[in-house]
């Protein structure tokens, strides 16, 4: 099987001034077959976003080769494959509230990319796929006729979700879609992205920093720490056997529910000081579990 | 009055007109927040967190109608109801020095036009008698605690330069920039990783060590309420329904929402193949519901749950529930056996 994206040793930096370039992204490589999830995890700032927003174009990569469903999509972009790109790879934001057009009403937001790519034949047709796919994400048809700020945070998170889904695209880039949810509608929103997958085989590149739910929904998840990819492999390798001491920490971080436990716990701490990230080279495993080492601290850690 | 509570909702009544018609968001809320302790409000999306504590800054949307209430600010041997000021003695006299808060959706709080740093001494320079370059200074060091290291460099960013945890953590930095009484956090870590997450919970539970500062936390993650919560109070459908110790509510707890939000927590230690969701939808508050909002989604729903909404009914002189299942004469019904195990095992894991 051939992958549906490939990210092949993506740059992504951004030029502040004259003295302060952002390397967000550093050599960051890893593949999405049809039908997968691939959760991508780290801390805040480590260009998860980014990286996102580079395969989905919003950004031009600053080097590095994007393939997405055999075509090449990180040059310039012609005609058809933009369009092609803007169909079948859909972004659900993290910020809700700035990536939905506050003068719209929600149905309308979500009937935009219905409208360019005519994906329905009456005006009656439309509207019933917008009201089912808000009924899908725990909100009523209702809902159609308000706009963004008449929502709550939990609300308009579920709106984005909503206008990615209705596409039916062959990936769905989800930064963080589910962090404003309780955990109930959480839980419905990720079954429902499960039963789409199952019925047609979309991929997702989901990113979030809780690792619960990241084990719950990927079936590969990559590392990333200061806009390298440190480790990645199955979610059962990354879980099961952590080689990275930058991913034991994460795992030994995730909150437990639970307040006597909680409240008595340390985490594992991690000096970014004594690693030189620059200076590693994937090293395999085994399986498709993969660290970024220097061949002494892979000798060590293994 | 109980003279260590910083803060008391009572009875908050809050509507919102729409072109659809009237929104009965918050239907009779009450709150306390004891001084220098924690409180968490957890519950449904949608079922009015936010709104309660806009309320409590007066930033309420212009939509929005305050049928009743009051909401008794008591510092200094003073009492104030905030719902009598005015926007501007709030912003003047409240807001920022007294009440911090810091908002869910961190771009509609930051000014895209201004850098970081400005926004964070903004504040000070206005509330407090400080020099421009002291100023300077302390927002430096916000930075720093708030985990923006190269400190120097994006102090000089703008908003949309930053990651989405890092405009998050720079809306904790300005709230905290006054030192207020009170802070509210709504969602505060939601798109933090664990690590950076609990560095923050852990500089804010040091200022209250150190400050006595009282916090309200809104949250949707159980594991944080654990870690920092010393009460919680469970909301639904413009409700509370439930508010007892940290402990009572994830160790006993007794209405049947809160069964169903607990049991729908991702186990870490399990490999279920599908997550537990509370079946059905929150009721539409266009169209109030008549008894208990909770009804058409509890399969221990009684007759009397479709005529009246239940009265908090209490259980310890800390927890107290809205459902008619403890009423005396209600059938007894236990939580979910699956949820009583998953207790059990918290309880035993909790013991070693
Ligand atoms: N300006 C507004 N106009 C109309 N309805 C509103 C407005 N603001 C909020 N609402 C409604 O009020 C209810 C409560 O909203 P609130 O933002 O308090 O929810 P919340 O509990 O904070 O949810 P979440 O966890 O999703 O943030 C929601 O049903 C929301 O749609
Ligand atoms: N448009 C931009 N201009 C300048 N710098 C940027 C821009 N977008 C991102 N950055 C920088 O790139 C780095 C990575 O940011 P990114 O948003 O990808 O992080 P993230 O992993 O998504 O973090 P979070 O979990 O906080 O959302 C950060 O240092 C950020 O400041
Ligand atoms: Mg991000
Ligand atoms: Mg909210």
């Amino acid at each position: 099987m051939t992958p549906l994206l490939k990210v092949e040793n993506l740059h992504q930096h951004f030029k502040i001034s004259r003295n302060f370039t952002v390397k967000a992204v550093n050599g960051v490589s890893f593949e999405i077959y049809p039908g997968e999830t691939y959760g991508l995890v780290g801390e805040s700032g480590s260009g998860k976003t980014t990286i996102g927003r580079s395969i989905i174009r919003l950004y031009n990569p600053t080097d590095g080769k994007i393939t997405f469903d055999g075509k090449t999509i990180s040059g310039k972009l012609d005609d058809d494959t933009n369009k092609f790109l803007r169909k079948n790879m859909q972004m659900i934001f993290q910020d809700p509230m700035s990536s939905l057009n506050p003068r719209k009403k929600v149905g309308e937001i979500i009937g935009e990319g219905l409208d360019i790519h005519k994906l329905y034949t009456t005006a009656q047709e439309k509207n019933k796929i917008i009201s089912e796919i808000l009924k899908k994400v725990g909100l009523s048809p209702a809902h159609a006729e308000r706009y963004p700020n008449q929502f709550s945070g939990g609300q308009r998170q579920r709106v984005g979700i909503a206008r990615a889904l209705v596409m039916q695209p062959k990936l769905i880039i989800a930064d963080e879609c589910i962090s404003a949810l309780d955990v109930s509608i959480q839980a419905q929103v990720v079954n429902l992205m499960k039963d789409i997958q199952d019925a047609t085989n979309c991929a997702y590149l989901f990113i979030a920093h809780d690792l619960s739910m990241v084990k719950y929904i990927s079936d590969k998840i990559g590392v990333l720490h200061l806009g390298y990819l440190v480790e990645t492999g199955t979610t059962h390798e990354i879980f099961n056997n952590p080689i990275h001491p930058y991913t034991k920490s994460l795992l030994s971080a995730v909150p437990i529910p639970n307040p006597i436990l909680e409240k008595k716990r340390k985490s594992l701490t991690y000096d970014v000081k004594n690693f030189n990230y620059a200076a590693g080279t994937m090293h395999h495993v085994g399986g498709s579990h993969f660290v970024l080492a220097t061949d002494e601290d892979f000798k060590i850690w293994n | 009055m109980n003279e260590n509570l910083i803060l008391s909702v009572e009875n908050l009544d809050i509507t919102f007109k729409t072109n659809a018609g009237n929104i009965h968001a918050i239907r009779g809320v009450d709150i306390t927040l004891p001084k220098g302790k924690t409180v968490a409000i957890v519950g449904e999306s949608g079922s009015g967190k936010s709104v309660t504590m806009k309320a409590v800054t007066g930033l309420l949307d212009s939509n929005a109608v305050i049928n009743g209430g009051k909401i008794f600010y008591h510092y200094d041997e003073k009492t104030v109801d905030l719902l009598t000021l005015t926007k501007k003695e709030l912003r003047r006299t409240i807001n920022g020095q007294h009440i911090a808060m810091v908002f869910q959706d961190p771009m509609t709080s930051l000014n895209p036009t201004m850098t970081i740093g400005a926004q964070i001494m903004e504040g000070m320079l206005l509330h407090q008698n400080i020099s421009e370059s002291d100023a300077r200074d302390k927002a430096l060091e916000l930075l720093n605690l708030v985990g923006i290291v190269d400190d120097e460099k994006r102090f000089k960013n703008y908003p949309h330069q930053l990651s989405g945890g890092m405009r998050q953590r720079v809306v904790i930095a300005v709230a905290l920039a006054n030192t207020p009484k009170i802070l509210i956090c709504d969602e505060p870590t939601t798109a933090l990783d664990v690590t950076i997450q609990a560095g923050i919970l852990s500089l804010i539970s040091d200022l209250q060590a150190r400050l006595g500062i009282s916090v309200i936390y809104i949250t949707h993650d159980l594991g944080v309420v654990a870690k920092v919560a010393d009460f919680v109070n469970v909301m639904y459908a413009g409700k509370i329904i439930e508010r007892g110790t940290v402990d009572e509510i994830f160790f006993d707890p007794r209405h049947p929402y809160t069964w169903g939000l607990l049991s729908a927590m991702p186990d870490l230690e399990t490999d279920d193949d599908r997550l537990y969701s509370i079946p059905g939808s929150p009721p539409n508050l266009l169209h109030e519901p008549i008894g208990d909002a909770f009804a058409a989604r509890n399969k221990f729903a009684m007759k009397i749950d479709e005529k009246a909404a239940p009265p908090m009914f209490k259980i310890s002189e800390t927890h107290f529930a809205a459902t008619w299942l403890l009423h005396p004469d209600a059938p007894k019904v236990e939580m979910p056996e699956e949820l009583r195990k998953r207790i059990e095992r918290a309880k035993l894991g909790s013991r070693e």
